[in-house]
């Protein structure tokens, strides 16, 4: 009998115990659950009052100590001068405008350098508040590119944050000058210096022989990167390499009834963008660059040498085009025979 | 005690809750905004009025080819107008214009015009031409059109090129190019302070030659064959910008027309067969390409958290109508009479990166892209080079998904140290029936960034990756491919590599950078195919600034890209090997002085290269002879400033080019028995040139101009 108390107690306090871990576990799916929902509901919420905010009008203040009395005017009174007026002649300064700094509302200087008032009223003395910018400035990187992102984040910049550049911490200054009326990264020659001032394999790539025509003004590495960020690799504008090639060499893009494998999956296969000391931006020259993926039965398979130049028993296997004598059509062939790209 | 533990969903829903309640403790604005009403920036020197500047001179140019002026059209001796100008204006309600135009007098013109009024809209207009001069003094006895390439009357056709007696007096020289002139017309609409809507059309036509060839069977002839291209392409969409989230939403179509599906040569050879007198090769077919986009950000304001998601449906069709599979007689069109191709691309991506604690920022990304081959694979009766039929063969589709995964974490250990880690994860899956399941790749790296002094900082990246592939389908390789062969895109692979930064800016005058890289890639265990890739690379820069008026650099670069394999002469064990060794240098200088009412440019280049290949397989002689290119280039440039508004330029410029191939060294077309060659010869050339314009601006100077 006591035994049996026991073991119905026992049975009744493990019951219990599988009672209480199953409200637990109840309350443990509602907590995740609520508590998933709960945080989703943060960030809808965070996000619509985010847009909230950005459609209601400004919050009237009382004059903000923090800023200066007159905006520009009061800069200006100091800086005026040719490096810093350049500003007004580019997009930063067009007063009608309402989205730039100088529309009607904008905070004009302190839109950029933050709020100016502590500098005003300490003469210069004192950078408090400010946000300066450069290689000297006192104001790291990341503050610097806030400023610029305060406004830019949601269009130009808006793969800012999971890109590469950000990732080394670049300055949005490092390769723009925004007091100047002509930015240079806005022309193609200025882009190219500025963007090889740090990518220097790539200046070296682009005086090769075989090469896009960035250093002749026709092309610049904004017409295959986007130095902002983007979705793709390498920070193309395009979602592969494919897409980005064949935006310009449309012909290419197939679909071909008699596709080349490689093609289909990625030009950088067979090519360097950048520079090639081979024809055609090819990586390696044909035969050789054939043969690292063919060694069929016959032809494809034989050692190319030196007997085959001009010189000995001209073969064309080596001279002329190589295997492009014959295998022309070597990005795909949409003609019935061309199976073996020939055609 | 009955010790309560929450299941791991719930510890883990718990802390993001956690983690976002100082999220919205954070969600105001440091500094409340003033009232900006009272600020007139009645000092502000907005322009107002018309700028501009145009420049007219004259280029003479001895020694020009095609070499020289590939991209500019600068490809003959004589004098060609330079002519370019800029402008703006503006007027006090806010409307504006500006324009741009460059090398009015060259093919590689270039011209742009905006409108626009502030926050309102703004419309662009440009105009660009692209020449692309490939080839000059190229010869062949075949002549014509799209419509066809004809040889003369008296033509003798022979079994090699060696016979063919008429040759010598049948060869005609035509240069090989190509124009590419693309208009375009840009729009955007301001709707209000968050709302853009844009749209884009452009119009590309592309003419010209491109050399090529073809075969009957073994016996190979070099074209010069033309083409006229348009390419049509429109963009359109809306974005929205708030201040800490953002979203696009677009579309983009390309047309791609070629109204020639097939280019028809005359066979110069003896027919091998009865009637092979022309062969006829397929050209590029035209296609549409048309994508959706859209894409979303939010920046929260947790330690400059921001979040990004973007996707786009694309579909790339082509359905131009087959040719006949042969010249021969009684040849037909396939039964299905075109392709039908239908291909669907796809992408998705998710990004983001974070400061979660003051020294640690981190990064993200995900992706998806997916092209899926959907064309019904056709099985086509061949006919080999217009000679003899090759029976049905099965044209295959190819196709393939890749998802990347990378992830990158610094931290700034000491405000002169930082440290950082990363990784990438790749996974490709091929389409079925491919050699192929998939591959996956694994690459790690660490970097770090040290800067002892304030003006002295290095870097080092080092990392590792490995891509393993799935099993081999040998069945999927094309017919008579030896099994052991593994294409190295999609062999395992070992891959090293490491980067070297370093910057020191000595003095406020001088400052200097240095760049190294150096990777190696691993590929023996594929039994065939390439082994192994070496790349070293070195860039360094000089810059000296002794004062406002000097400025002098100098550059230079190597580049090393070795590369090992092997193959085998019908066997399953490597036969031969070979070594591809590239070399190349690049080195520059530039110097700018200015003084009073002169500006002189210095600019010097020199970039040689050499690539060499040594095949070894037990005989003598299997050194080839290096390829080698020189570039030289040396230009001086004088502005005198008449007045503020009248300047004098003066460009003289020396380049020298210099070239071997020994694909085309010593080629003429009558060289290899059965290759009717062009006779193109390695490129080179010696220009000199001598330009003088003058340039007069109008309006007020650019403040810091």
């Amino acid at each position: 009998m006591a035994g049996d108390r026991i073991a119905l107690a026992g049975m009744n306090s493990a019951l219990a115990q599988l009672r209480l871990r199953a409200t637990l576990r109840l309350l443990g799916v509602m907590t995740s659950s609520l508590a998933f929902t709960i945080a989703m509901m943060a960030l809808v919420a965070y996000a619509g009052r985010a847009m909230a905010a950005d459609l209601a009008p400004a919050a009237p203040a009382g004059a903000s100590a923090a800023y200066s009395e007159a905006g520009a005017d009061t800069c200006l009174a100091c800086h005026g001068n040719a490096a810093v007026n350049g500003i007004f002649r580019t997009a930063h300064a067009r007063p009608g405008d309402p989205r730039g700094p100088f529309g009607h509302g904008g905070l004009q200087c302190e839109a950029c350098h933050g709020p100016g008032g502590a500098h005003v009223r300490a003469r210069g003395r004192s950078m408090a508040g400010l946000v300066d910018f450069g290689p000297k400035a006192a104001a790291p990187g990341v503050r610097q590119n806030a400023m610029c992102l305060a406004c830019h984040v949601a269009d130009a910049a808006h793969d800012w944050a999971s890109g590469a550049h950000a990732g080394s911490g670049i300055a949005c200054v490092q390769c723009h000058q925004m007091h100047a009326a002509q930015d240079p990264v806005k022309s193609a020659l200025g882009q190219t210096a500025v963007c090889t001032a740090c990518h220097q394999a790539q200046r070296a790539d682009l005086e090769k022989p075989s090469h896009h025509p960035l250093r002749e003004g026709k092309m610049r590495c904004t017409s295959c990167h986007a130095p902002h960020g983007s979705s793709a690799t390498a920070q193309l504008v395009k979602n592969t390499v494919t897409e980005t090639c064949t935006a310009c060499h449309a012909e290419l893009r197939g679909p071909y009834l008699w596709e080349h494998q490689p093609v289909a999956e990625d030009c950088s296969t067979c090519h360097d963008a950048h520079g090639s000391v081979q024809p055609a931006l090819l990586k390696t020259r044909a035969p050789f660059l054939c043969q690292q993926c063919h060694e069929g039965a016959g032809h494809p398979s034989i050692a190319n040498t030196p007997q085959g130049l001009a010189s000995g028993v001209p073969s064309a296997f080596l001279l002329g085009g190589s295997c492009l004598n014959c295998h022309s059509q070597i990005h795909g062939s949409n003609h019935p025979a061309g199976r073996a790209l020939m055609r | 005690m009955t010790t309560i533990v929450l299941p791991p969903s719930s510890a883990r829903a718990l802390r993001l809750v956690l983690l976002l309640v100082p999220a919205h403790a954070y969600a105001q604005d440091a500094v409340p905004a003033p009232d900006t009403s009272g600020w007139s920036c009645s000092q502000c020197p907005f322009f107002t009025g018309v700028t501009g500047q145009a420049e007219l001179g004259a280029v003479a140019v001895k020694g020009a080819n095609a070499s020289y002026g590939r991209y500019t059209g600068e490809d003959r001796s004589g004098a060609y107008v330079d002519a370019a100008a800029q402008g703006m204006a503006r007027n006090a309600s806010g409307d504006y214009l500006s324009f741009d135009a460059q090398r009015l007098g060259l093919p590689a013109r270039d011209a742009g015009l905006t409108v626009g009024h502030e926050g309102r809209y703004e419309l662009t207009v440009t105009y660009d031409g692209q020449p692309d001069r490939l080839y000059q003094g190229a010869v062949s006895p075949l002549t014509g059109s799209s419509g066809g390439l004809h040889l003369p009357q008296g033509w003798v056709p022979a079994g090699s090129t060696a016979g063919m007696r008429a040759l010598g007096a049948s060869l005609f020289s035509q240069d090989v190019g190509s124009e590419r002139r693309t208009a375009a017309l840009q729009a955007r609409y301001f709707a209000g302070t968050q709302w853009t809507l844009f749209a884009g059309v452009s119009h590309q036509e592309k003419d010209g030659t491109a050399a090529t060839s073809a075969s009957f069977l073994t016996q190979a002839v070099q074209l010069i064959a033309p083409f006229d291209t348009v390419t049509d392409t429109l963009e359109a969409g809306v974005a929205w910008a708030g201040h800490r989230a953002g979203a696009r939403l677009g579309y983009t179509g390309s047309w791609f027309d070629n109204s020639a599906t097939a280019l028809r040569f005359d066979n110069p050879y003896l027919p091998l067969v009865p009637g092979s007198l022309q062969g006829q090769l397929g050209q590029a077919p035209s296609n549409t390409l048309q994508q959706v986009q859209a894409s979303a950000n939010v920046q929260l304001p947790w330690r400059d958290t921001a979040l990004t998601a973007s996707a786009s449906l694309g579909t790339l069709r082509q359905n131009a109508a087959f040719v006949p599979v042969s010249t021969l007689p009684g040849s037909g069109v396939p039964a299905t009479g075109s392709l039908d191709g239908d291909v669907r691309l796809s992408h998705f991506a998710l990004g983001g990166g974070s400061d979660p604690l003051p020294r640690l920022s981190v990064r993200g990304n995900a992706r998806f892209d997916g092209r899926d081959d959907r064309t019904a694979p056709q099985t086509v009766n061949t006919v080999v080079t217009d000679t003899f039929a090759g029976g049905p063969a099965v044209a295959r589709r190819y196709g393939q998904n890749r998802m990347h995964l990378d992830g990158a974490a610094d931290y700034a250990l000491r405000p002169w140290a930082r440290l950082g880690v990363g990784g990438t994860f790749q996974d490709v899956h091929y389409a079925p029936g491919q050699v192929l399941d998939h591959t996956h790749e694994v690459q790690s790296w660490g970097r770090a960034t040290i800067t002892p002094l304030e003006d002295l900082s290095f870097g080092l990246k080092l990392g590792n990756g490995l891509r393993k592939v799935s099993g081999f389908n040998p069945a999927a390789l094309p017919p008579a491919e030896n099994p052991q062969v593994r294409a190295y895109n999609t062999a395992p692979r070992d891959r090293e590599f490491a980067t070297l930064n370093g910057s020191w800016t000595a003095s406020p005058h001088l400052a200097f950078t240095l760049q190294s890289t150096l990777a190696n890639d691993d590929y023996r265990s594929s039994p065939l195919g390439l082994q192994s890739v070496h790349e070293r690379s070195t860039a360094g820069t000089i810059a000296w600034t002794p004062g406002n008026d000097w400025q002098a650099s100098l550059d230079a670069a190597y580049q090393s890209l070795r590369s090992l394999q092997n193959g085998a002469s019908g066997s399953a064990s490597p036969g031969w090997l070979l070594t591809d060794d590239q070399r190349y240098w690049d080195l520059g200088a530039h110097g700018r002085w200015t003084h009073q009412r002169w500006s002189l440019v210095l600019d010097y280049r020199y970039a040689p290269s050499f690539s060499g290949n040594d095949a070894s397989f037990g005989s003598p002689n299997t050194a080839f002879p290096q390829n080698t290119t020189r570039l030289e280039s040396a230009a001086l440039g004088l502005r005198y400033d008449v007045s503020s508004a009248l300047q004098w330029h003066l460009r003289l410029a020396h380049e020298s080019y210099r070239a071997s191939d020994w694909a085309l060294d010593g080629v003429s077309p009558a060289t290899v028995p059965n290759l009717l060659s062009l006779g193109i010869l390695p490129l080179h050339d010696s220009v000199n040139l001598l330009a003088l314009s003058v340039r007069y601006r109008i309006g007020a100077d650019a403040p810091d101009q």
